[in-house]
């Protein structure tokens, strides 16, 4: 008996088939871990640790890509629930990770890669930015002081900042 | 007799190279001078060829298994089968049967080449790479564990950029792995009826030597930890066990058996060999049974539990058996090879034809147990 149950084993796992179907377009990510979570230390050091792992000019130009998504999709976030000095700085942090993009794709070019799918990629995630950054703006003012508790005032330039980022993006297009 | 069978094998060793390389791929641009079109135009032809083949690796596996059990086969001329497995078979076209060795080559090409993360760039990204117009798996990242990435720099270094010093520099140091898992048989059961059962095992000798399967590589550290944990050095029966997993991963299974021997060293209690190598072979047979959950059941995996199946030469039902399977297994590729799909009727035949052989060995068994009863 025990001998029909192993092979009647046997043959289910010779005949179990899998098929599996990809579908992919260029999307930005759902928020993660947002300041003040306790997983958000832990992001910050994967953050850290995955710059080395994404080796290589191509691998940089993904590792960038994906932290501007990031903070962008945080800043807006933040931004959504007016926590205008959190979201201030993760939309400083999504232009600091764009604006090293391309020059990982000249040196990419320099090497004699083929840069033309990429260089598309990045137009594609550049008009996404200007897309949501257009979306936050209509929704953010002009101008926010920020006041801690126990320390002075911030002044943030939010519009200005949100313009910044715009033409960041907009010189990829 | 003995000298015809050996030159016989080695003759059969010698046409099967020469019929891989009907199998061309006509995209293969290094090899376009060897390219016939004869296995896309005759496939009928080719099925009956590679078919007969296959029978007659096992006829000859059959006939050296029962030479060595009536002790007419010395080591000497095991280990010259085993030469002679490695030096005719390393000039055979290694993608007869899949394209693996491709893979390996474009992922070496992408970390020491382009310099770039195998496991986050994909070979398909650098466009107008000669590789892109005959691998099959080219837009996917690295498959395999970073310590098979590190070692694949060796051929890949040693080939100078020149794809075909490459393919078989890297069929070489598969070979390598091959004798040296052979070899460290020898030095674990000190049964020579083991070495021919892993040597000499028509899937593996094809699947390692012919399509230069990494497999070989990761149960060759998975030897080394045996070895080194027989001889109770559990540290470096542990870096060679990690070094194993991180070839391909499916050896991680094995960790509670070094976890359990180590225990049993510890308390000086004696470790049954046998034992340990029947679970060893249990636990990779169901890593391999449930291998459908990543892709596919494919024929090279059963290397991982035949090379522990090898020291267990005393449990006949179960040599018989792995036999039948790797006879089935290697049959998967004749339904591709014929209907020149992997969708339609070819899964259904490929399972059809795996469990046939492992079928008939059990009624062959069950019937003879019955015979023996009632006579």
């Amino acid at each position: 008996m025990r001998r029909y149950f192993f092979v009647f084993f046997v043959i289910f796992f010779l005949t179990s088939t899998k098929i599996t179907f990809a579908q992919s377009s260029y999307v930005l990510p759902y928020p993660s871990a947002m300041p003040g979570s306790i997983s958000y230390k832990s992001h910050i050091l994967s953050e850290e640790l995955q710059k080395y792992w994404y080796f290589g000019n191509f691998g940089q130009f993904y590792y960038n890509l994906k932290q501007s998504d990031k903070y962008l999709v945080e800043a807006k976030t933040l931004f959504e629930y007016k926590q205008y000095l959190l979201g201030y700085n993760a939309l400083l942090k999504s232009n600091e990770y764009f604006i090293k993009i391309n020059p990982f794709l000249i040196k990419a070019k320099i090497e004699g890669k083929d840069i033309s799918e990429k260089s598309k990629i990045l137009d594609m995630a550049s008009q996404k930015h200007v897309e949501i950054l257009v979306q936050i703006e209509k929704n953010t003012p002009i101008e926010f002081v920020w006041t801690p508790e126990k320390s002075s005032a911030t002044k943030l330039l939010l519009r200005k900042s949100i313009d910044d980022s715009i033409s960041v993006r907009q010189k990829n297009i | 007799m003995k000298k015809l069978l050996i030159y016989g094998y080695c003759c059969l060793l010698f046409f099967f190279s020469f019929f891989s390389y009907l199998f061309i791929d006509p995209g293969l641009l290094y090899l376009r001078n060897f390219y016939t079109g004869f296995f896309s135009e005759n496939r009928l032809v080719v099925i009956i060829l590679y078919t007969l083949f296959i029978c007659l690796f096992f006829l000859t596996y059959y006939l050296f298994i029962k030479l060595v059990r009536s002790e007419k086969l010395p080591l000497k001329q095991i280990f010259l089968l085993i030469v002679a497995n490695v030096s005719i078979l390393l000039f055979s076209y290694p993608a007869i049967l899949s394209f693996d060795i491709f893979n390996y080559i474009a992922t070496a090409k992408v970390a020491f080449f382009y310099h770039e993360n195998p496991y986050i760039v994909m070979p398909y990204e650098f466009i107008g790479d000669p590789l892109l117009l005959f691998m099959h798996a080219a837009n996917k990242v690295a498959l395999y564990a970073p310590f098979w990435t590190l070692l694949s720099a060796i051929p890949h270094l040693l080939g100078f950029n020149n794809f075909l010093i490459t393919l078989f520099n890297l069929k070489f140091f598969i070979s390598l792995f091959y004798v040296a898992g052979a070899f460290l048989v020898w030095k674990i059961s000190k049964n020579i009826y083991s070495v021919v059962l892993f040597a000499l095992n028509p899937l593996i000798v094809i699947e390692t030597l012919v399509s230069s399967h990494n497999d070989i590589v990761m149960m060759f550290f998975a030897l080394c930890a045996f070895f080194f944990a027989f001889k109770k050095k559990f540290i470096l029966a542990l870096l060679f066990l990690f070094f194993s997993i991180f070839i391909k991963y499916a050896t991680i299974v094995l960790l509670p058996i070094f976890i359990y021997m180590l225990i049993k060293y510890k308390s000086g209690e004696k470790i049954d060999q046998q034992n340990i190598f029947l679970i060893a072979a249990f636990l990779m047979f169901i890593v391999f049974l449930f291998s459908f959950l990543r892709e596919e059941i494919y024929p090279w995996y059963a290397i991982w539990f035949l090379t522990f199946i090898s020291f267990l030469p005393k449990k006949k039902n179960l040599v018989v058996l792995s036999a039948a399977l790797s006879f089935g297994l290697l049959l998967r590729y004749v339904p591709f090879m014929f209907l020149g799909t992997y969708f339609g009727l070819t899964p259904l035949i490929k399972v059809c034809v795996t469990v046939i052989p492992v079928f008939i060995v059990l009624a062959w068994s069950l019937i003879s147990k019955y015979a023996k009863k009632y006579n």
